[in-house]
């Protein structure tokens, strides 16, 4: 098990130099650069040469592959390189804002499984029923919604007219704050877990081996306990994990809108001002949360279903 | 038997937004970029303006029609790509096997990790705001469960007999790839594209309200609602309109994702039956 | 309904609380920070961004600060000025009762210190700009001095500042990012994370992305003042939420968009409480001489008389903005009263386009970015006007990193864009002088060596009147040139809670307040 989990954990290392090397690229080509996005107030106060001696501070006048080149040296020591704009380590600037992003996945996580969950496995006892019809419509639709659009109605509706929450920000850092940016989040990821946990659920009830245990006489209730349970977890699980990727996406959306002091409301920021060595610790720290957020699935499928095999 | 329900009414949801969009010229009451005037802006739905106006003085119902075209083009010529892409590098990796295979599963596992909408983000920034930057943005960056899904299916297909027969008879590589390989994965890959599809529709509402979606003259449904989102309370047909656009289209993509899933991927037969 | 009772109840008791009390002490002051959704930094002489000169104004202290109420800047930090007969020399007598939140009083040291820091080259700090008005600031820039020559400490609360140019200091030194730091921050632990400042509130905790909290500074130099306890600068970039959260009481400011300020003005509870500035910004079109058709005034002209841009103001601006004349605003000193904005008069712009030879029309390329009130939403309702008299527009947008940059680089056709026109009219206009580059501000590359000669004139008088009357036929000429299409003047709104007091209406730039002023009554739901 733990050569398995070191082994799974040295097979990040060739992802996360691929993705370095990826937005490297990718934004060494962009439009526009810090310097120019300082000036886009157009208050006019960013003179010719401010913005050419702080070209040459960042080390943007340099030919592309000198810059790759440091870039990757910076790399191989662990070092994300300083924030144009803060010019505080770009690995600071990112420990600060990490926490309130795991906060906010971790919530709409949980609010997706804890419904969509139940949500699914009611739907799958009765297929082709009201309920069935009636649970999947529901999630399908939370799915078909555009994700700040959602979120601008769940801040009228639980903020403005029920005065239930406050409408934004962090607080304290408290629950209150956090549900409805992890309610606007979650909504997708519960409909995607309440479909597969239904699909997951009648492949089993329909496999061989719960039809064996079920001839052999095991109650209904048993059988949904001992086999259903623990196959169907195996399979939400790895939708849970696979998820995590998306819901970190969107959180770009939801944090914006809900002024949440996450890693994407930073990562939008930091793009539209050109902070491009912020922009790349972000995208790696993103990479590395949904890699280790995966192995973790794995280790807990690994722990619940000793059937599968560590390849 | 209930499930057909979604194929249907996903279909026929469907099928109204293409037409819709495919019509658009004809349906529409006004030009939905040149017929501004300041003077009808923000009229509530009425008998000239079915959907109302907006803040430019636009028919919104033609504008709406207009954007089926630009959403539609968007969701299908984005899946259109990504399951190309996917398609090739999953088959060809399932077939051959070896470097070429270590290096495609690489590179999905790296895809896999960077969030979609976050890579779609990045190279928006980079291509600046538009509909070609669009295309891309959205094409190149969702392809890896397709690309997964290949590569899984090829494998288990290339040891069959028929796979093998038509090695032994010296068909090529396409050859068998295209005929033998690609027929008998389709089903699944059709599914996914159509519910990328939806999820396309919904990025480039996401991408509108980052402010790098596509931007005007096309009127697109994402960019339509992100602009009103400030009208909510005072002119709420401004962004019910495309919004309730975006939703019925994907819900109609997820429905009819969901009723071909039932009847073209093998995996899940069992579950009609 | 009963939201809006009390509401009204309040604002009543407000409206008696102005007329019958003594500013209140004690609460919080809840303000927002508009502009994105972040900080640059705690570290405000590395910044330029209103956004952080938001919060700058809690924590630090500038020699001067901007007088709303004067349109002017006036000494803060300084006691008394005085100006030697060449116009360049000032003598600044510093107050002895500024301390930092430290504990140790403020004295010149500081205040060469502060600007030594931000001459430091290999810092490219952008308030660089402003100090390189003192003479020898930009051999220190330069690495060829240690210390800036024109800058002299004279005793322990003299300085003594020799300027490159007759102008006033005051429009250099009110910006926040020239705050004034202790001369000791390099012993100060975690100066970066925890700003040490002469302002009104000590700094206690900010959360990157969210908040920044100060509390009461003890020793600041006003008395009685700041009034509030605390105060907490929100940060909150996205202006539907802020909507939500001003209407459900949770931030005390907020400010307005067009479509807002509608909404607001036909809100019974929240009319009241707006306040309106003529802000010093011009919103217009600027035309790259270099491509064809534009290189000929009569196809500028031509632009400017074919937009209704009186409609466009009314309808989509919904009367946020004035209309312009030419390129200085309202608030300007040199503003030209008499002049007539170009008239909406298709027939003349059709004639204008016939003369020049472009009696089809042409077609442009028109560099926007997403902006609501100076981007695209314009020119979509621009679009058609121009259609009219067969000009045919093709929209480019991209974002504001790239707008500043093709703009400065003259890559461009065509663009949309709000540059700051004030607080002085010299340095404003000094923009369209053929001497300055297309990278700084000429981005239009006015060239015209009868504007030169006026503005040459204006500089060297000393006469205010005289200099004033100069700017004002160069403003005029500006406008018979049509050096770019004059749509409006900003007028910023900004919306406060009836509990709010002391708001200054800021023509500089609304968001920034001076928060010792202002006070909040017990109504508020953190008043205490």
């Amino acid at each position: 098990m733990l050569s398995y989990i070191i082994r799974r954990l040295l097979q990040t290392i060739p992802i996360l130099l691929a993705v370095a090397l990826l937005i490297f690229v990718m934004f060494s080509v962009i439009p526009g650069t810090f310097a120019s996005s300082m000036g886009d107030d157009g208050r006019g106060l960013l003179d010719a040469e401010v913005i050419e001696r702080m070209n040459r501070e960042f080390g943007l006048d340099d030919p592309v592959h000198i810059r790759f080149a440091k870039y990757v040296w910076q790399l191989v020591q662990f070092d994300l390189g300083h924030s144009f704009r803060s010019r505080q380590p770009v690995s600071q600037v990112i420990y600060e804002r990490m926490w309130p992003s795991l906060q906010l996945s971790f919530a709409a996580m949980l609010f997706a499984i804890v419904v969509g969950v139940p949500l699914g496995f009611v739907a799958a006892m009765k297929p082709g029923s009201i309920i069935d019809m009636g649970s999947m419509v529901l999630a399908v639709s939370g799915l078909s919604l555009p994700k700040f659009w959602l979120g601008l109605l769940l801040m009228y509706l639980f903020a403005l007219h029920l005065g239930w929450l406050p409408s934004f920000g962090y607080g304290d850092g408290g629950l209150r704050h956090l549900i409805l940016p992890a309610v606007a989040l979650g909504v997708s990821p519960l409909a995607l877990l309440a479909r597969t946990t239904r699909a997951a659920v009648l492949d089993i009830m329909n496999a061989d081996f719960v039809r064996t245990a079920r001839s052999k006489g095991m109650s209904e209730a048993r059988v949904i306990r001992w086999h259903l349970t623990r196959n169907a977890m195996v399979i939400v699980l790895t939708t849970v994990g696979l998820q995590f990727g998306s819901v970190i996406g969107q959180a770009v959306v939801v944090e914006k809108l809900f002024a949440w002091p996450g890693l994407g409301s930073l990562l939008v920021d930091s793009v539209s001002l050109r902070d491009i060595p912020v922009v790349q610790g972000c995208i790696l720290a993103i990479v590395l949360f949904f890699l280790v957020v995966n192995l973790l699935v794995d280790v807990l499928c690994a722990i619940i279903d000793p059937r599968i095999k560590y390849t | 038997m209930g499930l057909r329900v979604n194929l249907w009414l996903g279909g026929v949801l469907f099928v109204a937004v293409v037409i819709a969009g495919v019509f658009a010229p004809w349906l529409a009451h006004t030009d939905p970029v040149l017929d501004a005037n300041l003077m009808n802006a923000e009229l509530p739905p009425g008998e000239e303006f079915w959907f109302g106006t907006d803040a430019q003085g636009r028919d919104i119902y033609s504008r709406v029609l207009y954007g089926a075209r630009i959403s539609l083009t968007v969701g299908i010529v984005s899946q259109l790509i990504n399951t190309v892409i996917g398609v090739a590098l999953g088959v060809s990796a399932g077939y051959w096997g070896g470097w070429w295979d270590d290096f495609v599963n690489g590179l999905t596992n790296m895809m896999l990790a960077i969030p979609s909408l976050i890579f779609a983000l990045a190279i928006m920034a980079i291509l600046s705001p538009g509909i070609t930057s669009l295309l891309i943005a959205l094409g190149l960056t969702n392809w890896s469960y397709t690309c997964r899904l290949s590569r899984a299916s090829t494998l288990s297909l290339k040891s069959q007999g028929y796979v093998q027969a038509a090695k032994i008879l010296g068909y090529g590589d396409a050859r068998i790839m295209f005929t033998q390989i690609l027929p008998n994965i389709l089903g699944p890959i059709i599914v996914i594209g159509t519910l990328g599809m939806g999820g396309a529709v919904l990025a480039e509402a996401a991408l509108s309200f980052l402010g790098l979606g596509i931007r005007p003259p096309y009127p697109s449904w994402g960019s339509m609602l992100s602009d009103a989102r400030d009208q909510i309370t005072t002119a709420p047909w401004i962004s019910i309109f495309p919004g309730l656009a975006i939703f019925i289209t994907v819900l109609a993509l997820n429905l009819l994702g969901d009723g071909l899933r039932d009847i073209l991927d093998p995996q899940s037969k069992a579950r009609t039956a | 309904m009963i939201r809006k009772l009390t509401l009204a109840a309040a604002m009543s008791l407000a409206a008696f609380a102005v007329a019958a009390q003594e500013p209140r002490q004690g609460g919080t002051l809840r303000f927002t920070a508009p502009y994105g959704s972040s900080f640059a930094s705690l570290d405000v002489h590395s910044t330029n961004r209103i956004q952080d000169d938001i919060w700058s104004k809690a924590l630090h202290r500038t020699l001067y600060n901007w007088d709303s109420a004067a349109n002017e800047p006036v000494p803060e930090l300084i006691e008394e000025v005085t100006v030697a007969d060449d116009g360049v020399t000032y003598t600044m007598k510093l107050r002895q009762d500024a301390y930092f939140h430290h504990g140790r009083q403020m004295t010149a040291d500081d205040v060469i210190f502060t600007f030594t820091r931000i001459m430091d080259g290999a810092q490219a700090y952008p308030p660089a700009r402003h100090v390189r008005l003192i003479e020898g600031a930009v051999a220190v820039e330069r690495g060829e001095a240690e210390e800036i020559s024109g800058l002299r400490k004279i005793d322990d609360f003299t300085i003594e500042m020799v300027l490159v140019d007759r102008l006033d200091p005051g429009f250099s030194f009110y910006h926040g990012n020239t705050s004034i730091y202790p001369a000791d921050m390099a012993e100060i632990p975690n100066f970066d994370t925890a700003p040490v400042g002469l302002g009104p509130y000590r700094f206690v905790e900010y959360i990157p992305g969210s908040r920044l909290v100060g509390e009461r500074w003890e020793q600041f130099y006003k008395e009685g003042k700041p009034y509030t306890d605390r105060i907490e600068i929100l940060i909150m970039g996205e202006a539907a939420a802020r909507d939500v959260a001003f209407r459900n009481g949770e931030i005390d400011v907020s400010v307005l968009g067009p479509v807002q300020y509608v909404a607001y003005q036909n809100e019974a509870a929240l009319a009241d409480n707006l306040l309106e500035v003529a802000e010093i910004f011009t919103r217009n079109m600027g035309m790259n001489p270099n491509f064809e058709p534009f290189s000929d005034p009569r196809v500028r002209q031509a632009i400017n008389h074919a937009i209704n841009s009186d409609l466009i103001i009314e309808r989509l601006v919904r009367n946020k903005a004035f209309r312009a004349t030419s390129w200085l605003p309202i608030g300007s000193p040199a503003y030209d009263d008499d002049l007539e904005p170009y008239a909406f008069d298709q027939d003349r712009a059709r004639e204008l386009l016939a003369e020049a030879g472009y009696p089809d029309g042409f077609s442009f390329e028109w560099t926007a970015t997403a902006n609501e009130s100076w981007g695209i939403a314009i020119v979509e309702a621009v679009l058609p006007m121009l259609a009219q008299v067969g000009i045919e527009v093709n929209i480019v947008p991209v974002e504001g990193a790239v707008l500043s940059e093709v703009v400065r680089a003259g890559d461009f056709q065509a663009y949309i864009w709000s540059n700051t026109s004030g607080p002085d009219p010299l340095q404003t206009l000094k923009c369209y002088h053929s001497s300055t580059p297309q990278s700084a501000c000429n981005y239009v590359q006015y060239n015209n060596p009868e504007f030169d000669a006026l503005l040459d004139a204006a500089g060297a008088t000393a006469d205010t009147d005289e200099r004033i009357d100069l700017l004002k036929q160069a403003n005029r000429m500006l406008y018979d040139d049509a050096v770019v299409w004059f749509f409006n003047y900003n007028k910023a709104v900004m919306a406060y809670q009836p509990w709010v007091h002391g708001i200054q209406p800021n023509a500089t730039e609304l968001a920034i307040q001076y928060y010792e002023d202002i006070w909040i009554d017990e109504t508020s739901p953190a008043a205490n």
